[in-house]
């Protein structure tokens, strides 16, 4: 009896807490609760319409040591689901010192019943989620796509990748033998799963498709493989569209061979923006008060910097000449004529070199991140007067826009600050988040940076920009709205010397109804070894969705 | 016309706490239990609370089967809902639209009146 009674008290009192670790080891089970990643939305005028969802897809597998009906089994899933199958079905069944051999990926949830329902011994399913395209490839160099780690990978799925993730939940709870959670015990744990956001783009679906179809048009026309596209809304820095070509299938994304495809150029790639520049630097003169439309200067289609002499693309309008005049035929020496008027008026000195850098970087934004929620932003770069090759022959390039890497987002959107007023609005390209229901929260708006130019020096390079469009362009835009753009040829650096024969091709323009502009639109074409010019290979690109958009947000034409 | 007071004095303690307790009954029961039965209504009576107590652990553990099986159920509609959101999504995306007879058959507006 004492012999007994101590072995109780050893097992009982002694040995207790380690009795019950081992228990509750083999009766209470951690299981995750899956977060849902968030949906990502695009607008389709003022309602959200899904661009990425969730699907519950299955992978199927056999274990081929148990599986004894072969030809039943090789019958069943290849009616069911010929499409998703290996193709070595009879193969992968032979291989009978495996235990897991995948016949099938991405089952559809009926395609898994079907086969499940036929009860063949062996064959098991693997539930996943994948993200599903329902637009295509719309837009997908800003939305990015998922990879086989569940991480977000290039565009919003990468920018906000925590956002969407969400938090996966856990239920540790005593099971029975075939794990059914029960609720005995007092060591249950049950923390929901947080989803991810869903998030709305400010991507307009329609603005972004078609924007798509006119860029591929104008490729064709020009004959050139690379370009993009970037609609914005002036008056909130919204992104309405971002369009590249080449572009890819964000649910095919592993077949892509060359990763560019996986940037967005529009953020990611800094470049020469040519003569659109102009447009800035003219505003930085009209700001400063050195020049008006109406000042003139002596034209003489080449101007000398230092050892290094400009000249003008466009020979023959010499002379007295007024600035809205060098505008309109996008005459270099006019605006390396403004930079000089920043300093003394004849030379581009300290004050005219500080004077343009604070106004392109610090007013304008160029050469920094503008903080856009697209994956991998370049800032590019505008080498500061402080620098010994930020002297004045790169001064002077920089005024009519070489010798400066800066990408399309800072430039469309340091313009609409030059069309809207003066208000310089960080672009966005997220809208807010869309609830369970389906009802979209806005997002709050982010601090715009107002008077980075005065009120009136907006509305005279607005005026300018539109007489230099309808100097040569006026038929090509619907009668009755305010219409204004300038384009721009920038030469390229091939092994360290600008040349011309490949060339690349802007157009920087707004659009919008007698009270304001609407949007802007920025257009850039290139290719390797192509001489591509501003007017002829971008901006037939900017016109075609410059009519469409007028129609497209029912703007009211004068009169 | 006279009154006449009464009042009553109890003499002591005892006699008072009498009074207030006069409706108390003292029962004595005539059976008589021994050991034996004290013991068997004690097992008796654990008998029944271990009942009470399976009973009730195994309407709890009941619970949870049918909560599993909602449980399974609402995963399963989420599921099919989801499935649905996918078609409805591929239904009316543009180029299913696009290519629909409806969108085939319109024509463009041969002009736009603007209300000023």
């Amino acid at each position: 009896m004492v012999i007994f009674a101590t072995r109780l008290f050893y097992l009982q009192i002694i040995k207790h807490n380690d009795y019950v670790a081992q228990a509750a080891a083999e009766q209470i089970k951690p299981l995750t609760i899956p977060a849902k990643r968030g949906l990502i939305y695009a607008m389709d005028g003022t309602s959200p319409v899904p661009l990425v969802i969730n699907q519950t897809v299955y992978t199927m597998f056999a274990d081929p040591s148990t599986v004894n009906e072969e030809s039943k089994v090789l019958s069943t899933i290849r009616q069911v689901a010929g499409g998703n199958l290996r193709p070595n079905l009879e193969d992968l069944l032979s291989r009978r010192e495996s235990r897991y051999q995948i016949l099938g990926t991405q089952l559809t949830r009926q395609q898994a019943e079907l086969i499940k329902k036929q009860n063949l011994t062996g064959i098991g399913f693997q539930e996943e989620s994948q993200r599903v395209y329902p637009e295509g490839s719309l837009a997908s160099q800003t939305l990015g796509f998922v990879n086989t780690e569940g991480k977000g990978q290039y565009g919003i799925e990468q920018s906000l990748n925590d956002r969407m993730t969400g938090h996966d939940g856990l239920l540790k709870s005593v099971t029975d033998v075939s794990g059914v959670p029960l609720t005995i015990g007092n060591q249950n744990i049950n923390k929901p799963a947080q989803n991810g956001d869903n998030i709305a783009l400010t991507i307009d679906r329609n603005i972004q498709a078609y924007t798509e179809k006119a860029l591929a048009a104008g490729l064709q026309h020009s004959h050139a493989p690379n370009g993009s596209v970037v609609v914005m809304d002036p008056q909130s820095g919204k992104v309405l569209a971002m369009a590249n070509l080449p572009t890819y299938d964000p649910s095919q994304y592993n077949k892509v061979t060359d990763a560019s495809a996986f940037d967005n150029p529009i953020v990611s790639t800094p470049y020469e923006p040519g003569s659109d520049i102009k447009t800035f630097t003219m505003a930085t003169g009209l700001d400063k008060g050195v020049v008006t439309p109406d000042s003139t200067y002596n034209n003489t289609d080449s101007i000398k910097i230092g050892d290094r002499t400009i000249t003008n693309a466009t020979k023959g309008q010499t002379g007295n000449i007024t600035f809205q005049h060098a505008l309109n035929y996008s005459l270099n020496t006019g605006f390396v004529t403004v930079e000089e008027r920043l300093g003394d008026g004849t030379d581009i000195n300290d004050q005219s070199r500080n004077t343009m850098y604070d106004y392109f970087h610090n007013h304008f934004g160029f050469a920094q991140n503008t903080g856009i929620e697209v994956a991998g932003e370049a800032p590019g770069i505008i080498i500061p007067p402080t620098s010994a090759d930020g002297n004045a022959v790169r001064y002077s390039n920089m005024a009519f826009g070489q010798g400066l890497d800066i990408t399309m987002i800072q430039v469309a959107s340091g313009f609409s600050a030059l069309v809207n007023g003066g208000t310089y609005y960080q672009p966005t390209v997220v809208g807010g988040t869309v609830d369970d229901s389906g009802n979209l929260n806005p997002a709050p708006l982010k601090a715009p940076r107002r008077g980075v130019i005065t009120a009136a020096t907006s509305a005279t390079i607005h005026d300018m920009i539109h007489t230099a469009r309808q100097a040569f362009y006026a038929k090509q835009d619907k009668a009755g709205y305010d219409i204004g753009g300038k384009t721009g040829t920038s030469q390229t650096l091939v092994n360290g010397q600008y040349v011309d024969n490949q060339t690349v091709a802007t157009y920087l323009g707004y659009g919008g109804d007698v009270t304001s502009a609407k949007y802007v639109i920025m257009v850039q074409v290139s290719g390797p070894g192509l001489n591509l010019q501003g007017n002829l290979d971008a901006l037939p690109i900017f016109t075609n969705v410059s009519n469409w958009l007028i129609d497209y947000l029912k703007l009211q034409p004068k009169g | 016309m006279s009154y006449q007071t009464t009042t009553q004095f109890y003499s002591h303690r005892r006699q008072a706490s009498w009074n207030r307790n006069q409706n108390t009954v003292a029962f004595v029961s005539s059976v008589k239990l021994g050991p034996v039965a004290h013991t068997a209504l004690v097992a008796l009576m654990i008998t029944v609370l271990g009942l009470v107590y399976l009973t009730q652990a195994t309407r709890a553990t009941s619970y949870d089967y049918e909560a599993q099986k909602i449980d399974s159920q609402i995963a399963d509609l989420s599921t099919k809902k989801s499935d649905l959101e996918v078609e409805n999504a591929r239904l009316t995306a543009l180029e299913t639209v696009q290519n629909s007879n409806v969108a085939k058959a319109m024509t463009a507006p041969a002009a736009t009146d603007y209300a000023h």
